[in-house]
């Protein structure tokens, strides 16, 4: 299935600047190499504090890189000046965070279609696709609360499909059910993948929970404590369309758990 | 957290409407108080130096027919609004501007706030000498007051937006013109509603202060012109006329900050 790389990380290094005259502070990343093909779902893996949202956030640009670069297709983005900086290069790379981060005085709608809005691409068309997305993930009749009055599973959904909504390339996903209870936690699972498989995004998603990587995954990166490094990889051969109820008893499911966990320290 | 409103306390389970209707008899109990405290006050001080109500009332209604009333609030309106009007673009655009340049702003913040310091109507004979005695001194009097609390609402809001809104809306696309109005500026609105609570009425008492001082029209004019002629009613009238104004400005302020906060769950919760 891996075609061409869509996007590549060559030797990626990162430490926050110093601070008056102080030690430099350290490595959070180094040296950290992977490429994501089109089409694929890759998770990554790794301890909490191994710089996982650092790498995400240097991904999408709004944050700078010490080293390194990251290409997309043949283009490689200034990553060393925080000026240079092309958030979400130029509305290719979606990114949901592990906050909802909705604005908290726009409606659920409203929410969703922000991003269509400020690039003005909202049109009948894409107001449809939004709707559909809103109907897809249960936010039917949510569509003008608050996101004050929706439940954490709801903000969620609403985030996710924000960023689906206006159909970047790529999307990152940072820890996004981290937060949520077992139940909501695999609704919303489930939700992802039926929505991937309608459109079959590329898309990195990161999380500290090795159940959840291997349910998702195409391929499954393993993280080093930082300064963070690629510690292994798997590639996940579990069939789709996949049933994460279900998952567990799959053969390959304990066997791949038990090499992830091996690795992950 | 909230002020205990003694109406509040009656037995758990009364039918709320009932209650309702008591905080409104109280209000209306206490209002009729205390007019006739004032007019009690009035009887006993004589009307040298406490305007009996009734009169005052009744040149309130003379005065409106008349016209001279309804000119002297205009007067005083216009300069309140335009003031506030200058107050509120220089105490909106500069906290914008020096988000732009963080190293301006880091030099010229300590002499901002230390000018916070300055009692601005200790200000007004020099604004006399350097701008005359049209209403070009009125207007930096009642623009300085309000630029003060604008200015350092907006500024302290910008500097609590959540970093991670405005990061999301430039991942999707959102230029800095869009994440100014749509990120910061919604961010901030509370600040600034909090901000107009203190500058409105001041507004409105800095243009009656300057027209104490300088010119022949106006709700400040007539205060002062009726005291130098000793009818303390024409005084009443002012000050009766002056906070009804205010009143009925705080009165909208509330409507519009009420319907601007709708998203906010804060103010309902904190009513019962």
């Amino acid at each position: 299935m891996p075609g061409q790389p869509l996007l590549e990380v060559r030797d990626l290094s990162k430490r926050f600047a110093m601070r008056g005259g102080r030690e430099p502070s350290p490595w959070i990343i180094q040296d950290l190499s992977f490429s994501v093909a089109d089409g694929e779902f890759l998770t990554i893996i790794g301890p909490s504090g191994a710089g996982k949202t650092t790498l995400l956030n240097v991904i999408a640009q709004i944050d700078t890189a010490s080293g390194g670069e990251v290409r997309y297709q043949s283009e490689v983005a200034p990553l060393g000046d925080a000026k240079a900086l092309n958030p979400g290069l130029s509305c290719r790379i979606g990114y949901v965070t592990q906050e909802d981060n909705l604005l908290p005085w726009r409606t659920t709608i409203e929410n969703v279609l922000f991003p269509l809005n400020v690039q003005r691409r909202l049109n009948p068309e894409t107001r449809a696709r939004a709707e559909m997305l809103i109907r897809t993930v249960g936010l039917a009749g949510f569509e003008h609360h608050y996101p004050h009055e929706l439940s954490g599973g709801m903000r969620k959904r609403a985030s996710l499909i924000r960023t689906l909504a206006y159909d970047p390339p790529i999307i990152l996903m940072d820890e996004p059910f981290g937060a949520l209870d077992a139940q909501t936690r695999l609704h919303l699972q489930e939700d992802l993948l039926r929505l991937w498989n309608l459109g079959r995004k590329t898309i990195v998603f990161v999380t500290h929970d090795i159940a959840e990587a291997i349910a998702l995954g195409d391929r499954t990166l393993v993280l080093s404590r930082t300064p963070s490094r690629i510690a292994g990889e798997h590639v996940i051969t579990i069939p789709r369309p996949r049933d994460i109820r279900g998952l567990m008893s799959h053969p390959e499911f304990g066997a791949t758990y038990e090499r992830i966990r091996a690795q992950v320290q | 957290m909230t002020v205990h409103d003694s109406a509040l306390d009656l037995p758990q389970g009364g039918p709320i409407k009932w209650r309702r209707h008591a905080v409104t008899a109280g209000r209306v109990a206490l209002a009729v108080a205390l007019v006739l405290a004032w007019k009690i006050g009035a009887d006993v001080a004589g009307p040298l130096y406490i305007a009996d109500p009734l009169k005052v009332l009744q040149r309130i209604v003379d005065d409106t027919l008349s016209g001279s009333l309804v000119r002297h609030t205009y007067v005083t309106l216009r300069l309140a609004t335009i003031g506030f009007a200058l107050g509120c673009l220089f105490g909106i655009a500069l906290p914008f501007l020096l988000r732009r340049l963080p190293r301006l702003t880091n030099a010229v913040e300590p002499y901002i706030m230390a000018s916070v310091g300055i009692p601005k109507y200790a200000l007004v004979p020099l604004f006399i000498l350097w701008f005359g005695i049209d209403d070009a001194p009125k207007l930096w009097l009642v623009g300085l007051l309000v630029f003060y609390p604008v200015f350092i609402a907006v500024f302290a809001g910008i500097r609590n937006v959540d970093r991670a809104l405005i990061n999301m809306a430039r991942v999707v696309g959102a230029s800095e013109a869009t994440i100014a109005r749509e990120v910061i500026w919604n961010s901030l609105l509370p600040f600034f509603f909090a901000a107009l609570k203190i500058a409105l009425p001041r507004a409105v008492s800095a243009a009656i202060i300057g027209e104490f001082l300088v010119g022949n029209e106006g709700l400040g004019y007539l205060i002062e012109h009726s005291r130098q002629n000793f009818d303390t009613t024409g005084v009443f009238e002012g000050i009766v006329v002056a906070t009804a104004l205010v009143l009925v400005i705080n009165a909208v302020l509330v409507a519009v900050d009420r319907r601007y906060s709708a998203w906010r769950p804060t103010d309902r919760q904190m009513e019962l």
